[in-house]
């Protein structure tokens, strides 16, 4: 498209450039999940791209826009279905943290904003904070629509906290060394996804090494426009990482496809290179022991029939599609089931679950839904936002099938 | 936009259903032509018939200009929106109210994407046959108002052909029933499915369509043969069609589209050809087979250096979306084009293609070739630079030459986008003035205020034609009439 | 009744401007329907024959409106092309009749009626304005689709003086089929099934006869592939509807002709869909019938044409009565509609074309 894009700030070419490739042919209208539920327009990818651009060129005002902004998914399910190749993903990022420096938001949103830049990033501080959700969960009805949903979120009780080793050694043969990164949310709320991946790493032969100290890598930060947070809050894990492995292992989707875009959050800075350097060597755990190898798992006693739910991050973002399925279908006695319209996000993505709730709602149950049509008694999936989402979705439905991280269910694969 | 007409709007729509604001108002600006931009004065997004109908006549009643609109996909600017107007988006209204695989029909709201209907028969053996290249979008409603093609249509024909029934109402807020759940349609009496098919939005709006549904092939075989030059992939096609055999798609692609669209899929498009021919059987096993033993036996004569025959239905599918996503896909090549649509007789394709390259030298400016070849039907993508002055104006020059140039052949100045905004101009070309004037008087009688996507299809500017022809000023109130 | 046989489009201009009425015959196979008023001007197109324009590598043809369609199938067999829809009456009809009344025969099944073959066409309208509708290429989407429209208008609108169609290569080898069955529901059911599956079949007619009903199926294809493709189709139908059993055609023509044994005085044309064939066969089950393409056209020979009309009317079914002395040979299911209407007055606003 034509544009009058004026470039005085830093990220401009490159937003431009983003729209500039986009034709405005509507091929993602089909994949995006919010133009599914909402069908406007503005609502759609193609929409946000003219809307940001309407904003660039000083044609409406970007408070205006930014509902429709905010409303994205981040989902990337319009990057592969975009013939035209619009890095739309770039585009959003960077139109994200120009309107962040200078967006007035209001009161409670600031400081759900502020709540989140403060705590999610930090396991330990999450921790805390839990205890005052619970209190909070009290004064629930008192607070506006941002807070409860996201003391919704908030389970009853976190599990106790569960320190992993700094090394696990490889079992058998040794095919390698990896690191795992073990910073983020997910290790206070769901501990047994990394043991369990580091598990099954060793189990694979490799040694596992897990640094003490590791933080957040800063995608959740970025997510929500917090550039120079998020550079502040990656740079700590760089240099706790050994340089003799061979990768750097992620269960969580979300932080493998943003550490991807490191050279793009560090451009300009004067560690861009240790920045992509660490970023070339993040690998998911599904993808890296796809291309390693599996060794032969056990398998089950009696068949499993288990359904392999999509995160975004990993299909979209980073094109994992078969390689998690190809692991599965290594393990004896486990059933494929495929979820219709497996593409479509269950509306967790990120802190979307926190500022969007009512759309994350539809797009939940939704998802539940299909799922629930496949008729699997096992739900896997490679990320914990998404685990998070159907674990609630499936309790509001009553159903008590187990959801678990990709490398939970292998793990299992190896001792049955 | 009139305030006593937004208030009656207001009776039918809530508001959120209702957009007013600039902000939601200025992504309906264009549809896939970004040439041409307005923004509407506001957009109704209807979920039912009786909706539907209560707009039209509003609309009718108060003398406000209307764009239907689907996805917004329309290449020739067919869904652009009228200044102050409404646009009434029918995306909405996307449910298949019907299936019955037995007679080989579906049921449709005029909002249900193309690809949809596929998706829900092919449980049962069946397919939705007309396959235009944004199909994973692109509506129902569209495809009738533009009669909308693709690459399989040179056996099955285009949108027309598959449309049995249908309920619309009309510009003037007639609502009214044609055709059946027969296969043969209307088939008593003028066919007037075939009529409204195809009536650029100018008449009305569709509600409900009655589709034909075709048996799913047994098997596809799907070859894709690379030459150095792009007349000796033309004249292969010519000697498949000497041989006898029907092929279900014949398409060509050119250098510049190949290299596009293997950027965008990885298709597996050879790289280093001149011009790509696919083309495609489909039928029984057992024909098939058959008539692909006499197609290779063709195209190894035909002087292609490459030839590849799609092994497994995952790369059948990598070709075809690499073909289909090839016009957007230049998007990645140029930051502008205009997406051109001109038939000529097949055997003069050609020359055409000789025409296009002098033409291409001639305004300096780069074109990809893509086309249903099987039916003549040429796709030129002009690329050029918008930010540059006065690039825009040269390849429309270039544009409106290809255009001559097909009419000159014999053809036809558009195969399958319609004739929109982009090309009212050149209708004339293509039509006598007396042909013109009884394609307006037949608007006219159809839609007196002209306010059914008002400055589309004809030349001129936006305000409704003040002559008058043929009709007792009483006949066009209806208040007379003489059959 | 008088009128004139014309031999151009200037003669038919000034034929329509110098009277009040005018109706449009071809070579009148069709003897229904020229019951006109006596001061109704028959203008006879049989006069303007002839092939203008072939070209086999186009598949189009351009044809003057009064050539007898057996003469343009000769023609075009003589390139390996046929007129894919089929028209009825080769022998008798011209094809400016056969498209004006929409009669296409049961080889339509496979790729289409009329409609889906016809390109264009140069008519006369009641104003005496010649023009061309339509275009001359197999694909264009340029203008109102009036070729389309004209298709069944009984030249109530405009007079086509020529035609331009889409024409397909044809299969070099035929083979007809006769399913027998004990039932109409036997049949239909059959007819389901065929409807479910791949197997592409250029005929599927059913009609009565003396051991129940016959279901007629013709398969086109490679001489070598018929006879296998044959087994596999009477397998299928074997093991999924109740067949009793399956012969070769012993004539491929006749198989393909819907109307032979329809030899009552009146016969007519019924568009119908085959859910509507139970509850419509059981009130004609004393008349000849044949139900063409899947179902979808019902073809009726009869001596009572009253009680065909009455039945028709029960059913919302419409009909065109083609042969026996009728003043209006549409029957059944009133087919005016608002948009024809606006048509006529905008291409016969006198009302001069009957």
């Amino acid at each position: 498209m034509r544009h009058q894009i004026k470039s005085d700030d830093a990220r401009a070419p490159e937003m431009a450039e983003a729209i500039e490739k986009c034709v405005h042919c509507g091929f993602c209208l089909a994949a995006c999940p919010t133009y599914k539920l909402l069908g406007e327009e503005m609502d759609s990818p193609r929409g946000r791209i003219y809307l940001m651009k309407g904003v660039l060129e000083e044609r409406i005002e970007a408070e205006e826009a930014q509902p429709f902004i905010d409303r994205c998914l981040g989902c990337m399910a319009c990057v592969p279905a975009c013939p035209s190749g619009v890095a739309y993903g770039d585009l959003l990022v960077s139109y994200r943290t120009l309107q962040e420096q200078s967006r007035h938001r209001p009161l409670v949103d600031g400081v759900a904003r502020r709540l989140i830049i403060e705590t999610l990033p930090y396991p330990q501080r999450f921790r805390l904070a839990m205890k005052g959700g619970k209190i909070g969960r009290m004064l629930q009805p008192f607070l506006p629509e941002a807070f409860a949903s996201m003391l919704n979120m908030l389970p009853d009780k976190l599990p106790p906290p569960a320190p992993l080793p700094p090394m696990l050694p490889a079992h058998g043969e040794r095919r390698g060394a990896v690191a795992l990164l073990s910073g983020c949310v997910q290790q206070a709320l769901a501990p047994q996804i990394n043991q369990a991946a580091a598990e099954v790493l060793s189990a694979n032969g490799l040694d596992v090494h897990i640094p003490a100290g590791q933080t957040c890598c800063g995608s959740i930060l970025l997510h929500i426009g917090a550039e120079a947070e998020a550079r502040q809050i990656a740079r700590r894990n760089f240099p706790l990482l050994p340089d003799d492995i061979d990768a750097i292992i992620t269960t969580a989707a979300g932080c493998g496809s943003g550490i991807k875009d490191y050279p793009l959050l560090f451009k300009g800075q004067t560690d861009l290179h240790t920045a992509s350097a660490f970023s070339g060597k993040v690998m998911d755990f599904s993808a890296y022991l796809a291309q390693l190898g599996l060794r032969a798992p056990k398998g089950f006693a009696v068949e499993r029939a288990v359904a392999y739910q999509d995160a975004c991050h990993l299909l979209h973002a980073q094109g994992l599609q078969n390689e998690p399925r190809d692991l599965l279908n290594q393990v004896p006695n486990l059933r494929l089931v495929d979820i219709p319209d497996a593409g479509m996000c269950c509306g967790s993505a990120g802190t979307y679950n926190l500022d969007q709730p009512a759309i994350a709602e539809a797009l939940g149950k939704q998802k539940v839904n299909a799922i629930l049509a496949a008729g699997p008694d096992t739900v896997v999936s490679g990320n914990i936002g998404c685990i998070t989402q159907l674990r609630k979705h499936l309790d509001l439905q009553r159903k008590n099938l187990p959801v678990l991280h990709i490398a939970e269910l292998l793990r299992a694969a190896y001792q049955d | 936009m009139n305030r006593s007409f937004f208030e009656a709007l207001q009776k039918i729509y809530p508001d959120n259903r209702l957009l007013t604001r600039d902000v939601e108002l200025l992504p309906y600006e264009s549809d896939a032509l970004t040439a041409f931009q307005t923004k509407p004065g506001a957009v109704a997004l209807p979920v039912s018939e009786d909706e539907i109908i209560d707009t039209v006549r509003l609309c009718h009643r108060m003398k406000v200009p209307f764009v239907a609109r689907g996805s917004g996909t329309s290449l020739s600017g067919g869904s652009l929106p009228i200044a102050d107007g409404l646009m009434i988006g029918l995306n909405r209204l996307n449910h298949i109210k019907k299936i019955d695989p037995e007679q080989r029909i579906a049921v449709v709201e005029p909002g249900v994407v193309n690809l949809h209907i596929t998706e829900a028969v092919r449980q049962y053996g069946l397919y939705y046959a007309p396959d235009p290249s944004s199909q994973s979008v692109c509506t129902i409603g569209g495809n009738i108002a533009f009669n909308s093609g693709g690459a399989h249509c040179l056996k099955y024909g285009m949108t027309s052909n598959h449309v049995l029934g249908m309920k619309v109402v009309l510009a003037d807020g007639t609502v009214t029933q044609f055709g059946s759940e027969s296969i043969e349609g209307v088939g008593i009496g003028p066919d007037l499915v075939g009529l409204f098919v195809g009536s650029e939005g100018l008449f009305g709006i569709a509600l409900e369509i009655t589709l034909r549904l075709m048996p799913a092939p047994q098997l596809y075989r799907t070859v894709m043969a690379a030459y150095d030059n792009l007349g000796r992939a033309g004249d292969t096609v010519s000697m498949v069609v000497a041989s006898g055999l029907l092929p279900g798609a014949m398409e060509i692609m050119d250098r510049l589209a190949i290299k596009a669209a293997e950027a965008s899929v990885g298709a597996g498009y050879p790289l280093d050809a001149e011009a790509l021919l696919i083309v495609e059987l489909e039928g029984e096993a057992l024909q098939v087979e058959a008539e692909f033993a006499e197609l290779r036996g063709v195209i190894e004569e035909s002087g292609a250096f490459e030839i590849h025959e799609a092994n497994s239905e995952d790369e059948r599918a990598r070709i075809w979306k690499g073909r289909k996503g090839a016009f957007s896909a230049v998007g990645r090549l140029s930051p502008d084009y205009i997406v051109q649509d001109g038939v000529v007789p097949r055997s003069r394709l050609g020359e055409a293609l000789v025409k296009i390259g002098e033409f291409k030298a001639k305004y300096q400016l780069d074109v990809a070739n893509v086309f249903h070849a099987g039916d003549g039907n040429l796709h030129p993508l002009i690329l050029y630079n918008g930010r540059e002055p006065g690039a825009l104006e040269k390849a429309e020059a270039l544009a409106g030459e290809i255009l001559a140039m097909c009419v000159d052949l014999g053809g036809s100045i558009t195969g399958e986008h319609g004739i929109g905004m982009e090309k009212r101009e050149y209708l004339p070309t293509m039509f006598s003035p007396v042909e013109l004037e009884i394609m307006q008087d037949l608007r006219r009688a159809i839609d007196p205020e002209e306010i059914a996507n008002r400055g589309k299809m004809f030349p001129g500017g936006e305000a409704p034609a003040l002559q008058m022809h043929g009709m007792h000023p009483l006949e066009r109130q209806g208040v007379i009439s003489r059959e | 009744m008088t009128g004139g046989m014309l031999n151009s489009v200037a003669e038919l201009q000034a034929f329509v401007n110098d009277h009040e009425r005018t109706h449009v015959v071809g070579r009148r196979s069709k003897t229904a329907l020229h019951q006109v008023d006596p001061d109704t001007m028959l203008a006879d197109m049989s006069g303007m024959r002839g092939i203008t324009e072939y070209q086999p590598q186009e598949y189009t043809l351009t044809v003057r409106a009064g050539t007898r369609v057996s003469e343009i199938q000769a023609e075009l067999r003589k390139e390996g092309q046929y007129l894919p829809f089929d028209p009825l009456l080769p022998n008798h009809a011209s094809i400016g009749g056969t498209v004006a009344c929409n009669l296409s025969g049961s080889r339509r099944h496979r790729y289409g009626g009329i409609r889906d073959f016809i390109l264009g066409a140069q008519v006369v309208d009641g104003l005496g304005r010649a023009f061309r509708v339509g275009g001359k290429v197999v694909k264009n989407a340029a203008g109102f689709d009036l070729s389309k429209f004209l298709v069944g208008s009984m030249g109530k609108y405009a007079i086509m003086t020529d035609l331009t169609f889409k024409v397909f290569p044809d299969a070099p080898d035929y083979q007809g089929l006769r399913l027998q069955y004990e039932t109409l529901d036997d049949a239909l059911n059959a007819v389901f099934h065929c409807n479910r599956s791949a197997h592409e079949l250029d005929v599927l007619d059913f009609a009565p006869c003396d051991r129940g009903w016959s279901l007629l199926a013709g398969l086109a294809g490679f001489q070598d592939t018929l006879p296998q493709r044959a087994k596999q189709f009477v397998a299928t139908m074997r093991a999924e509807s109740a067949l009793l059993d399956a012969t070769e055609a012993e004539d491929n023509a006749s198989l393909r002709d819907p109307l032979g044994g329809l030899t009552d005085d009146f016969l007519a044309k019924v568009v119908i869909s085959p859910r509507q064939i139970p509850s419509f066969d059981a009130r004609v089950h004393e008349m000849q019938r044949r139900y063409s393409a899947g179902g979808n056209i019902a073809w009726l020979a009869t001596h009572d044409i009253d009680a065909l009309k009455k039945i028709l009317e029960a059913e919302h079914l419409p009909g065109m009565v083609l042969r026996g002395a009728i003043d209006r040979p549409l029957i059944g299911k009133n087919i005016e509609s608002p948009l024809a209407a606006r048509v006529k007055r905008v291409l016969d606003p006198h009302n001069k074309l009957l």
